[in-house]
């Protein structure tokens, strides 16, 4: 395939080609209370081409090799179609031509194991937690991994042979009571083998005790409060409700958003700094070399409180004279590269978690997340549970926290910055414009925010 | 030899479900065409019996041997098949859902008509950055079982969204609209462009939300916020694992008697309509609530077999929110779920408010505990009425309530019109009390 590769994208005629060819290898369990309810490993393939023509793009989608010159005709006739419509064309910043090979690390080939053994793993934390209590109605455990290799070709002689390795495990439990219906869980991703999702029998009967707890939980009242985040919150709500708007595709052809965008312009407290990393050992978001063969750099969104950087695509740097920096992934075969996130983090502070609680005469400590969205400065995302915060102790559970607000704000109302710091990939991931589930990390520590709108009734 | 056959001579029995997609789309930054592709992407999925056990493999681009091999493997670690596959159908009616005419859309034609809405908004808001997506294309899928069953379909699709963004240092707001559709004379895009003009008319002005329980009226892009925790209760593999609230209700009145549900695969051309599931069981129309009263959970062969009792043909790869595709196995999900309308329009209805907030759309969808019911959503779209009238949008509001609550004992109406929203989902607007809302 690899000649075939760059065969094709040599022979075109547009003014750029890029072919991706992928083949991916996966194997799934997944149990839901005593039924095995997925059991599958397997192959697929598939590729895309991406032609740049005048200034516009034309991609192609195929799963049948044989069709790559064609489809590289097919992208170059409806990138030209659409050139003609064109008033402000796309042109790419300059990349390094690299030819590269890179694999993933695993201690233990998550390829060599067999699906009996995944079975029995998934299997064994889904006993823990429907045990763990006569309150548990039910489970959820879902082991995943796969290997993603992908190869990469473009016309200016780039060429990237990758192996990717993922692997996850979610683990939920659902407590009832009378009509009452509540639900923990854990969840945990890693660019890793096998290894690294063994041994979490702890998390298993942790997601049980919460889904417990939460049964004799009140609803969270409504209001405005200083809230503190638990490093995962925190995490997801940096992806959440800054990163996306440090994408640059949406700025690409946006001239009022690059300008509330401006590098330089203050975003937070001095004490705030905000990074998406390319590559850190065993992390989810890894991309080595991104999905236009750009090798992978570390974005610096903010430094001391001021926007210093954005995530670019080869378009995006181009448009706004920055550097390429690794940000463009696709989700697989079937899609064209856009800008994503990767590993996202708030770096730690100096506050210890006592400092942080102390003066909050009313305030509620925000722990882990269900997930969130995030529409330009509005954000939401809602955590898996909560407790109230009564003059700077931490106090009984809450549930159904949901919180929201405009970015702008929320990141200038930052008081205290964690000394502590985690960084976790779920099993989940994240989802742009229809293209989902993109691994990716997010981090942080504690973070203390004063004035957080939380619904509720 | 076909790959059924293939597999019989290994396993009991076999499933292949295979799906071509083939189409065009086109995609809009800032106001004008960035990307225009073209898939043709062919998936296939076998499930097996062997030794008892049931095993599932999915993929694209690979061989019948490999497929075949997969299954195997995962059914020799499998448990045992809790139902058969699916037999010789009885001789069930087909539903149209395939329009020819779509295949001929050009991608010259899609890049006129997002030119076009992005014009029409501009020529009000000249200042707004406008994006729009279009695709068009057809699904050639089938489902073929050792037990005789072999049903094939091509069904067409067309789908348009357009999205507006206001953009001013301390205020960035954006409305959205979308359609998708099987034939092409169902695609309105006068009405999609006038829905999102409305939105944007009705959002001139940044007003204080009503806050405590004021009356909320739910668009019907809003309606799934309500109707989101019964798609996951009605279904039947949650009444079996006791996750539904619903389980063992059936014949109850637990919703106002106003509302009534169906969940009908057959609409002649409906969005998600379909003359089998994905595990070849004939469609049907299924009244999921008449009248309040409870009357049918929806299943698919597994969650039948479970309970047993027999599968709706909702055995479906993905819900009308997303996810599915070849790669996953069937589970039950909703076909088109279809809310009986009830009296008067939209702005009848605002017009006999005398304070209350309108929701068209909300930021995180799904989130939470759902299957209670609960829900606590940032209002993304949301517009203030003051004595009959929308006197503009709100920002920073939450809204948050439980959804059987809400549609037991809080609605107040049931609007006249129903809209499709979401791509499967036909739902008038409904307002209701017994919603909470804060606000900064």
């Amino acid at each position: 395939m690899e000649d075939r590769l760059r065969e094709a994208v040599a022979r075109s005629h547009a003014d750029y080609t890029e072919a991706r060819w992928e083949q991916a290898t996966r194997s799934r369990v997944a149990f839901q209370r005593d039924q095995l309810m997925a059991l599958e490993s397997g192959e697929e393939a598939g590729g895309i081409v991406r032609c740049l023509v005048k200034g516009a793009w034309g991609i192609a989608v195929f799963t049948d090799p044989a069709d790559l010159p064609r489809k590289v005709e097919e992208a170059t006739h409806l990138a030209r179609t659409a050139s003609g419509h064109v008033a402000d064309p796309v042109a790419l910043a300059p990349a390094q031509v690299v030819e590269a090979r890179h694999e993933g690390q695993m201690k233990r080939d998550f390829r060599g194991v067999p699906l009996d053994e995944k079975r029995r793993l998934a299997e064994a934390y889904n006993k823990l937690v429907l045990a763990h209590s006569p309150q548990i109605a039910s489970s959820s455990v879902r082991y995943t991994d796969s290997w993603r290799r992908t190869i990469y070709a473009n016309s200016e002689g780039t060429y990237v042979e990758q192996g990717i390795p993922d692997v996850t495990l979610m683990i939920a439990a659902v407590a009832r009571k009378n009509g009452d219906i509540q639900q923990a869980f854990e969840s945990l991703g890693y660019a890793a083998g096998f290894d690294r999702v063994q041994g979490k029998e702890e998390e298993a009967r942790k997601a049980a005790q919460r889904a417990v707890d939460l049964l004799s939980a009140k609803p969270v009242q409504g209001g405005t409060y200083t809230v503190v985040l638990d490093p995962d919150l925190a995490g997801v709500f940096i992806h959440e409700a800054f990163g996306h708007i440090c994408e640059a595709d949406f700025l690409l052809k946006n001239e009022p958003m690059r300008r509330v965008m401006q590098l330089g312009t203050p975003f937070g407290v001095e004490s705030l700094n905000v990074v998406d990393d390319g590559y850190r050992a065993g992390e989810r978001g890894n991309t080595p070399y991104d999905d236009e063969g750009v090798p992978w750099q570390r974005a610096h969104l903010i430094k001391n409180g001021v926007l210093t950087g954005l995530m670019h695509s080869r378009a995006t740097a181009h448009k706004m004279n920055a550097v390429p920096t690794g940000n463009a992934r696709a989700v697989s075969w079937e899609h064209d590269p856009i800008v994503r996130m990767r590993n996202t983090y708030i770096e730690p502070g100096t506050a210890t978690l006592d400092e942080m609680l102390q003066g909050i005469e009313r305030g509620l400590y925000a722990c882990a997340a269900f997930g969130g969205q995030t529409e330009f400065e509005q954000f939401t995302f809602s955590a898996a549970y909560g407790h109230e915060i009564v003059d700077g102790v931490i106090g009984p559970m809450v549930r159904d926290v949901v919180l929201t607000g405009n970015v702008f704000h929320t990141l200038q109302n930052i008081e205290r910055i964690g000394n502590d710091f985690k960084l976790e990939g779920s099993s989940g991931g994240c989802g742009k414009g229809g293209q989902w589930p993109l691994p990716t990390t997010t981090g942080a520590p504690h973070v203390r925010v004063r004035n957080v709108t939380v619904g509720g009734r | 030899m076909n790959l059924v056959d293939r597999a019989t001579r290994k396993a009991e029995s076999a499933e292949l479900y295979e799906e071509l997609r083939e189409g065009i789309s086109v995609s809009f930054n800032g106001g004008e065409i960035e990307t225009a592709g073209s898939e043709a992407v062919r998936g296939r999925a076998l499930r097996v019996v062997s030794g008892g056990k049931l095993g599932f493999a999915s993929t694209a681009g690979g061989s019948d041997e490999a497929l075949l091999e997969s299954a195997l493997v995962a059914a020799s670690h499998g448990d045992p098949a809790p139902f058969p596959f699916t037999g010789r159908n009885g001789a069930t009616q087909p539903v149209p859902v395939l329009d020819p005419t779509v295949a001929q859309i050009g991608v010259d034609t899609l890049i006129g008509w997002g030119e076009e809405a992005i014009q029409q908004i501009r020529d009000e808001f000249p200042e707004l950055i406008v994006n729009a997506s279009l695709s068009r294309g057809t699904a050639a899928v089938g489902v073929r079982t050792s037990a005789g069953a072999a049903c094939e379909e091509r069904r067409s699709y067309l789908s348009m969204s357009v999205s507006a963004e206001q953009i001013r240092k301390g205020d960035i707001w954006s409305v959205y609209a979308s359609a998708a559709v099987r034939r092409a004379e169902d695609l309105d895009r006068d009405h999609l462009v006038g829905d999102l003009l409305r939105q944007l008319r009705w959002g001139r002005e940044i007003v204080a939300a009503p806050t405590g329980t004021p009356p909320v009226l739910f668009l019907p892009t809003g309606v799934p916020v309500l109707l989101l925790p019964l798609m996951v209760g009605f279904s039947g593999m949650s009444v079996f694992l006791g996750t539904s609230p619903l389980k063992g209700r059936l014949g109850e009145t637990a919703f106002d008697p106003r509302l009534s549900i169906t969940d009908d695969g057959v609409i002649p051309y409906g969005p998600r309509s379909r003359s089998f599931d994905d595990e070849g069981v004939p469609t049907d129309r299924l009244p999921l609530v008449t009248a309040g009263v409870i009357q049918n959970f929806y299943y698919d062969l597994r969650a039948a077999s479970l309970t047993k009792t027999r599968s709706t043909g909702n055995g479906m790869k993905g819900s009308p929110l997303g996810g599915g595709g070849f790669r996953v196995p069937p589970g039950p999900a909703s076909r088109n779920i279809v809310v009986s309308p009830g009296a008067g329009s939209v702005d009848e209805m605002v017009r006999d408010l005398k304070s209350g907030l309108v929701v068209a759309g909300v930021l995180g969808l799904g989130q939470g505990n759902v299957q209670s019911g609960a829900f606590s959503n940032n209002v993304g779209t949301g517009f203030a009425v003051k004595d009959g009238k929308v006197v503009g949008r709100v920002k920073n509001t939450m809204i948050a309530g439980n959804a059987y609550d809400v549609l037991k004992d809080g609605i107040q109406a049931i609007g006249g019109q129903a809209e499709w929203v979401f791509g499967g989902l036909a739902l008038p607007p409904i307002l209701a009390e017994k919603v909470s809302v804060v606000t900064q």
